[in-house]
């Protein structure tokens, strides 16, 4: 892994450039300016925008302001996927700044989880790398550790800090080629033209038997 | 018996009494138990994605839930309030400068739709039950109120491990906004069940006795004819244990 450390360093700390505009129809006391941000590319909506929450809230009254959300150019973004695949799956084509525009009203309840807390950030993504580890080590890894060293690497997320991260990180994406290395490889696929798409479901009396 | 296969290829001790569920066995149970379901008129049916040979088994019902009032009034963005997410005890933030939280609400027993699905989860090698709850007049239930209409003999087990348990989560089919039963443990309560049908030469049918289990938790009732006239699908010799090829799926 040590030669591999740069290229690390420098997923980790890819940034988009961001512009946060208030949604037209959202009731304000006075126009609201729109707010700029660095965002992380590996990390979560909802975990990197107090600021910007912050910023709008100081132009509304209070029983305006629901769960926030985010648009852009119509599709509400799914927060439980990180910053960086949304904008390659969104704007890649599209000139910087990332402009999305803020929600405080109507939130979209079919298509976007609620995200009430930071607990639930943590969960989602403590979610993930089960998942993942399952795929990888059949869970071991990840069900020998302690819970602390579960906290750490959350909190290495939260708190941007990379060594704190990968301190945890290393023990997950190790690969001990005597005993086989990984039993798979996980990874996920995002396909641009399904991500509106509902894939077209159809009832079926029988269930297919087997390829 | 139901065995995973795939796995015995690095010379690691595999019990027999496998927990894990490959997807053509999964297969199969679901259509034993979708027979069963057709003959009791029990609501389910397979819903096949075109274009794939992937799934789900699908059931809608009517039941009780345990609702607020008011929603529609509150502000859910407070910081407060989140921490309450998987506790059951509300707290009077009257110091909340942000507004009304939801807590407060008076809660009431209304009638609430569910909808229950029941998919195939390749990194677990487990079924895994994904379900929504929405009011008669369309409104989605919240996790907190979704929380309250568990049964109180369950809520304790589930308020143990937080991040275990009933989270939202997005339908990996549909795309939309599902709560999920988390089926990382699924293993820790099939493997006792599983191993003892073995030793007593009892046929099990892996989507019977896991539903059996987790159902209720979440208000779905299974009829116990289920257990004594669904079979097991029967079992096919598994293929020699060579590592599965490149870009396969497991099992």
């Amino acid at each position: 892994m040590a030669d591999d450390k740069d290229v690390l360093r420098d997923v980790w700390f890819g940034r988009i450039p961001t512009c946060f505009t208030l949604y037209q129809d959202e009731i304000t006391e006075r126009e609201a300016e729109p707010f700029y941000l660095l965002l992380p590319r590996v990390s979560y909506l909802t975990l990197v925008t107090d600021k910007v929450k912050k910023h709008f809230l100081k132009v509304m009254k209070a029983e305006d302001v629901e769960e926030m959300w985010f648009d852009f150019e119509g599709t509400p973004l799914k927060w439980h996927y990180p910053i960086g695949l949304l904008f390659d799956l969104h704007a890649s084509n599209t000139a910087l700044p990332w402009s999305i525009t803020v929600h405080f009203k109507n939130f979209p309840e079919r298509d976007l989880l609620h995200c009430p807390s930071n607990s639930v950030i943590e969960a989602h993504f403590m979610s993930s790398i089960k998942e993942a580890d399952a795929l990888k080590h059949k869970s071991q890894v990840i069900n020998d550790m302690q819970k602390k060293d579960h906290k750490q690497l959350w909190m290495g997320l939260q708190n941007d800090k990379f060594d704190q991260f990968w301190a945890m990180n290393r023990k997950l994406m190790e690969y001990p080629t005597e005993e086989g290395g990984f039993r798979y490889i996980p990874f996920r696929i995002y396909l641009v033209n399904e991500l509106m798409g509902i894939p077209r479901i159809h009832d079926s009396d029988e269930i297919p038997s087997k390829r | 018996m139901v065995v995973g296969v795939g796995d015995g290829v690095r010379g690691t001790h595999r019990e027999m009494s496998s927990c894990f569920l490959d997807e053509e066995t999964f297969c199969q149970c679901c259509q034993l138990f979708l027979q069963h379901s057709h003959s009791l008129c029990d609501g389910w049916s397979w819903q096949q994605v075109k274009g794939s040979e992937e799934g789900y088994l699908r059931k809608t019902t009517l039941g009780t839930g345990r609702t607020r009032c008011n929603q529609d009034q509150q502000g859910t963005s407070s910081d407060q309030h989140q921490e309450r997410t998987f506790s059951l005890s509300f707290h009077d933030d009257d110091d909340d400068d942000d507004g009304a939280v939801c807590c407060i609400q008076e809660e009431s027993s209304s009638v609430v739709q569910y909808e229950y699905h029941i998919l195939y989860s390749c990194s677990y090698q487990t079924p895994v039950l994904y379900f929504r709850a929405s009011t008669l007049e369309g409104r989605s239930l919240c996790l907190e109120e979704v929380w309250d209409s568990v049964h109180p003999n369950y809520r304790q087990r589930l308020q143990h491990r937080p991040w275990d348990t009933i989270t939202q989560q997005e339908h990996p089919l549909l795309g939309q906004s599902f709560f999920v039963l988390h089926p990382c443990r699924t293993e820790e309560f099939m493997k006792p069940v599983l191993k003892a049908a073995l030793e007593e030469h009892r046929q099990v049918n892996y989507i019977v006795t896991w539903l059996s289990v987790v159902g209720p938790v979440v208000g779905l009732d299974v009829p116990l004819s289920y257990c004594t006239q669904v079979p097991e699908p029967p079992h096919t010799p598994s293929s020699s244990p060579q590592p599965p090829a490149l870009g396969t799926k497991p099992g």
